[in-house]
């Protein structure tokens, strides 16, 4: 075995910058982090002042100029101000919310009633919970065109229930948002099921037992010992799937284009018809700045109250 | 511990129910890629199994065209697979590459502090809100409907999670070992190359197959910068759709059902990894 | 309170026998230490008392019932553990509580009996603050009190003094005992150490790799072994256990050593010896306690001559270890007049000395 701390002997000491980077740590680190920053730089900052060049304009790829002369159209606040009064954005959101109010609580039961279930030993339990994990890693794009077959007219849904061909879903006005919603528990309630069984196992297996030799039941160690501990946890699985839900596109795109008429478009629908059907690129740059400025702020302002739950 | 026989028989039930759910849209996918054109709706009578079975659907996404069949394709599977396989590849190498090194500087130098969230950040914003200059920069570089423009914004998009999943792994390499060897008298990188990453080999292994599965999994980003010659799968599916005024379900379910399959099989190689991965190591299992 | 019977109880993980056979009764308001090496099956043999741990074979009644398709959570048996398991998101008050809660008693019944635990137990001062917050000592009072508070028909403790420092041990020892008394339940105690378990216990059970070595008194293990691992185990320090062969030389009995040396065999202890028939090798077993020096007290009295190896101070006594051939005796230099490297006589009395069987262990000429 032979000692990789010692320079292979036929080498000479390396001289240069490169041997002295070797050995410098902070050199080293700045070299290391270099590539992220450089990615950083060129695809996140850059473009940020771009987007904030091209918000104040009118510019759109329509217009035949090049993007850098944008200022030839300019518009100062206007997209800004339009935002506001423009009935299709407060309805994307609008609908993105209807959307994660009923699909993230929907998937965090189903989770947690799967992870109580899944808590103890049983035979065959490893299986099925591989199985269980299964919906999560499918691509989102196929997930969404699953659910297009099962909730077309003369699909399996409508033959299973006994419904007529005519009972539609995906372009009803009203069950177009709740075929969405389907898919959307179906495809992320294992991720809230990961999660929660991940926090519920940490729990300490022995004052478990000492709660069920003290007389508790199943269910009242459940809700005093397990779900107390698991706050955290339960938090970090509400979150995380908050801001996915609110980005969900592909599931609604495929499914139903955002249809009937707006039904079904979210936020991030709507901005992909703004830049590829109607090509407003620089009111959707405005629109973006918003959306970046208020998530922000909430991040912000829950990052705050984490630390001081901290302490 | 006894159990009730009739506890454990309710809780077989629910098992068995949540496990039809899960299979029900997988199945009728699957055996949706397996029938031929009269079968893929109510009108003929609907079937889980098909009565006839067929590769037809299969054969026309790989051939272009299939017997009986009267439409064909002027492309094939094997553009947007390749495109998928290259973008992805590339994605996740650039992202492991960045995420690691700067993880590991972030770690053991205590440099950038702020990146960290910032690059947690990353994650929080709808791609749409800030791909506009990316599209306009990548026109004018020519980067739209490239392997590299496009491997380059997946590489920056799975950067957060190829960094947050690396750093929970360096946190288990004991700083004791590192300092062992830099008394020893190896050199930071030295430590770093020949120490701590083999340490951190299956940790390595994982963080690229997750950020593959992210990678691969990606629409939208494909929606917006390819337009032909490197429309990635999940493209080529949907658009097989409107292409065609939206009734190949049998072709689209076959490529469903190719598109799924590596994410699925990654997923469960790395099954034990996947809170830490996606939960940006807050939680472990 | 409640009798226990442990009814040819074995346990099997897999391939391994945890425990074998075992059969222990044990009365109502006893207090039994279950002693052992690490390791021996004693925790496992608890856990399946308190149901934790399935029975592979045999049954143990409670008062005659068999208990084994009750619930955990039903069976009212009270369990300390070795760590404690307090409930560490929860106040001291809450964890006393949490018996009673789940037993849907009224609030105000609660909070008088909780008081009254918590002042038993002296951790009243504690009881608004998280449990998280105790030293090791108040945990172990919780730990006792939380359990004691539901009225258990027994209780069982896994090592509750291990991790507590001496001086609190003691304490704790003569606490236990008196809490015993006054709840008068049934208290089984796992424990390693044999002292706790001579002082604490009414009943000992010493159990060695699965298997029950002996059941009794302390006052009965201490004097009469029924094998030679108990003979080794109980006392401090250990009993002198010398392996030979036994031999007839011109109608006298010797035990010829291993080691080298020779033991005539006279009195009690030669007749324990052949009381089995054809025995052909043992063990000679006397406590150090008993070997004496100066004048030979009995003419059954073994003389045997060895030479002062070392010589170790234990607190005001003096220990010393005597070397005849290759064999060492341990005696207690009770006049301190012993010199290293000293060649000198100590007797063996052969009433006191005890004889093993080579092969069973068991102790021979016990009626």
């Amino acid at each position: 075995m032979t000692d990789i701390t010692k320079q292979p002997e036929n080498s000479t000491k390396k001289q240069g910058y490169w041997a002295g980077v070797a050995r410098d740590g902070k050199k080293m680190g700045f070299w290391f982090i270099l590539p992220t920053f450089l990615l950083l730089l060129f695809i996140v900052i850059f473009p940020l002042f771009m987007q904030l060049y091209l918000s104040v304009t009118w510019w759109t790829p329509l217009e035949g100029i090049p993007w850098y002369r944008a200022w030839e159209v300019f518009s100062w606040g206007d997209n800004y101000v339009f935002q506001f009064t423009d009935e299709r954005v407060w309805g994307a959101l609008w609908r993105t919310i209807i959307i994660m109010v009923i699909a993230v609580p929907a998937q965090f039961f189903l989770g947690m009633s799967l992870a109580y279930l899944f808590m103890d030993n049983f035979p065959g339990r490893k299986i099925f919970y591989s199985l269980m994990l299964t919906p999560m890693m499918i691509v989102p794009a196929v997930v969404g065109l699953m659910f297009y077959l099962l909730f077309q007219g003369t699909g399996p849904v409508n033959a299973h229930l006994g419904l007529p061909v005519t009972f539609s879903w995906l372009t009803d006005v009203n069950r177009a948002m709740i075929s969405v919603i389907i898919a959307d528990v179906w495809q992320w309630t294992p991720l809230m099921f990961l999660i929660l069984l991940a926090g519920m196992l940490g729990v300490p297996s022995d004052q478990l037992m000492a709660a069920k030799l003290l007389g508790g039941s199943n269910w009242q160690n459940f809700l005093k010992i397990i779900l107390p501990r698991m706050k955290a946890v339960i938090a970090i699985a509400l979150v995380l799937r908050a801001v996915e839900c609110f980005k969900i596109f592909d599931l609604v795109y495929i499914m139903t284009k955002g249809g009937p008429g707006v039904q079904t478009e979210t936020i991030s629908v709507f901005l992909y018809k703004m830049t590829f059907g109607e090509f407003e690129w620089s009111y959707v740059a405005a629109l973006g700045l918003t959306i970046l400025f208020v998530l922000s702020i909430i991040a912000a302002k829950g990052l705050a109250y984490i630390a001081k739950k901290d302490g | 511990m006894k159990v009730s026989p009739s506890a454990m028989a309710l809780k077989y039930f629910f098992v068995l129910f949540a496990s039809a759910i899960v299979l029900y849209p997988l199945v009728w996918m699957i055996t949706m890629s397996f029938k031929p054109y009269p079968e893929w709706t109510t009108v003929a009578g609907l079937t889980w199994l098909p009565k006839n079975p067929t590769l037809q659907n299969f054969e026309f996404i790989f051939f272009g065209e299939a017997k009986g069949l009267v439409v064909s394709l002027d492309r094939t599977i094997a553009g947007p697979f390749i495109a998928s396989l290259v973008t992805s590849v590339c994605g996740t190498l650039l992202a492991v590459v960045a995420g690691t090194l700067s993880s590991y500087a972030c770690v053991r130098f205590g440099l950038a502090k702020t990146l960290p969230l910032s690059v947690l950040q990353l994650r929080l914003f709808p791609p749409l809100a800030v791909m506009i200059p990316v599209m306009v920069m990548w026109a004018f570089l020519g980067a739209v409907d490239t392997w590299w423009g496009l491997s380059l914004i997946y590489g920056i998009v799975t950067l957060p999670f190829a960094f947050w999943l690396m750093k929970t792994f360096f946190d288990e390499v004991p700083i004791e070992i590192e300092d062992a060897a830099r008394v020893a008298g190896c050199s930071y990188w030295r430590v770093f190359y020949r120490i701590t990453l083999p340490i951190v080999k299956p940790g390595l292994a994982t963080c690229a197959l997750f950020v593959f599965i992210l990678n691969w999994s990606d629409y939208l980003l494909a929606l917006l910068l390819t337009q032909k010659d490197w429309v990635t799968l999940p493209v080529y599916m949907a658009t097989l759709t409107s292409a065609m005024g939206g009734q190949m379900y049998g072709m689209k379910a076959a490529l469903g059902v190719i598109a799924a399959i590596p994410p699925v099989v990654f997923g469960l190689m790395i099954q034990k990894h996947l809170v830490r991965g996606l939960t940006f190591g807050a939680l472990k299992q | 309170m409640s009798s226990i019977q442990i009814n040819n109880v074995t346990k099997r993980f897999g391939d391994f026998t945890a425990v074998e056979d075992l059969s222990l009764d044990i009365k109502e308001g006893e207090f039994v230490a279950l002693l052992g090496p690490s390791g021996c099956g004693k925790t496992t043999t608890m856990n399946m008392i308190a149901g934790i741990e399935d029975i592979s074979e045999g049954s143990i009644l409670f008062d005659g019932q068999d208990l084994s398709s009750t619930r955990i959570q039903d069976r009212n048996i009270g369990f300390v553990f070795q760590n404690y398991a307090i409930f560490t998101h929860l106040s001291v008050y809450k964890n006393l509580s949490y018996g009673l809660e789940v037993k849907k008693i009224d609030k105000s019944d609660i909070d008088t009996r909780v008081r009254a635990m918590a002042d038993r137990m002296s951790i009243t001062h504690r009881l608004e603050q998280p449990a998280s917050s105790l030293s090791v000592n108040e945990m172990q009072k919780l730990a006792i009190g939380r359990s004691a508070i539901v009225e258990p028909r027994i209780f069982l403790l896994d090592e509750p003094l291990s991790n507590l420092d001496a001086g609190f041990r003691a304490y704790m020892r003569a606490e236990l005992k008196v809490l015993q008394h006054e709840f008068g339940q049934t208290m089984i105690y796992v424990t390693h150490d044999q002292i706790e378990a001579m002082s604490l216990a009414d009943k000992i059970a010493i159990i060695d790799q699965g298997k029950l070595m002996q059941y009794g008194s302390p006052l009965d293990i201490y004097n009469s072994p029924d094998n030679r691992f108990v003979a080794n185990f109980i006392g401090s320090p250990r009993m002198n256990l010398i392996d030979g062969k036994l031999r007839e030389e011109k109608s006298q009995l010797k035990l010829m050593v291993h080691g080298g040396a020779e033991i005539p065999l006279k009195g009690q202890v030669k007749s324990n010896f052949t009381s089995d028939g054809s025995v052909q090798s043992g063990s000679f077993g006397i406590r150090p306690q008993d070997i004496y020096f100066g004048d030979k007290r009995s003419s059954n009295d073994i003389e045997m001559k060895g030479i002062v190896d070392v010589l170790e101070r234990v607190g005001p006594k003096r220990i010393a270890h005597l070397q005849v051939s290759e064999t060492n005796f341990i005696a207690f230099d009770d006049q301190d007049q012993l010199k290293l490297g000293e060649k000198v006589s100590f007797f063996l009395p052969s009433e006191k000395s005890m004889a093993f069987d080579e092969v069973s262990g068991r102790r021979s000429g016990v009626i």
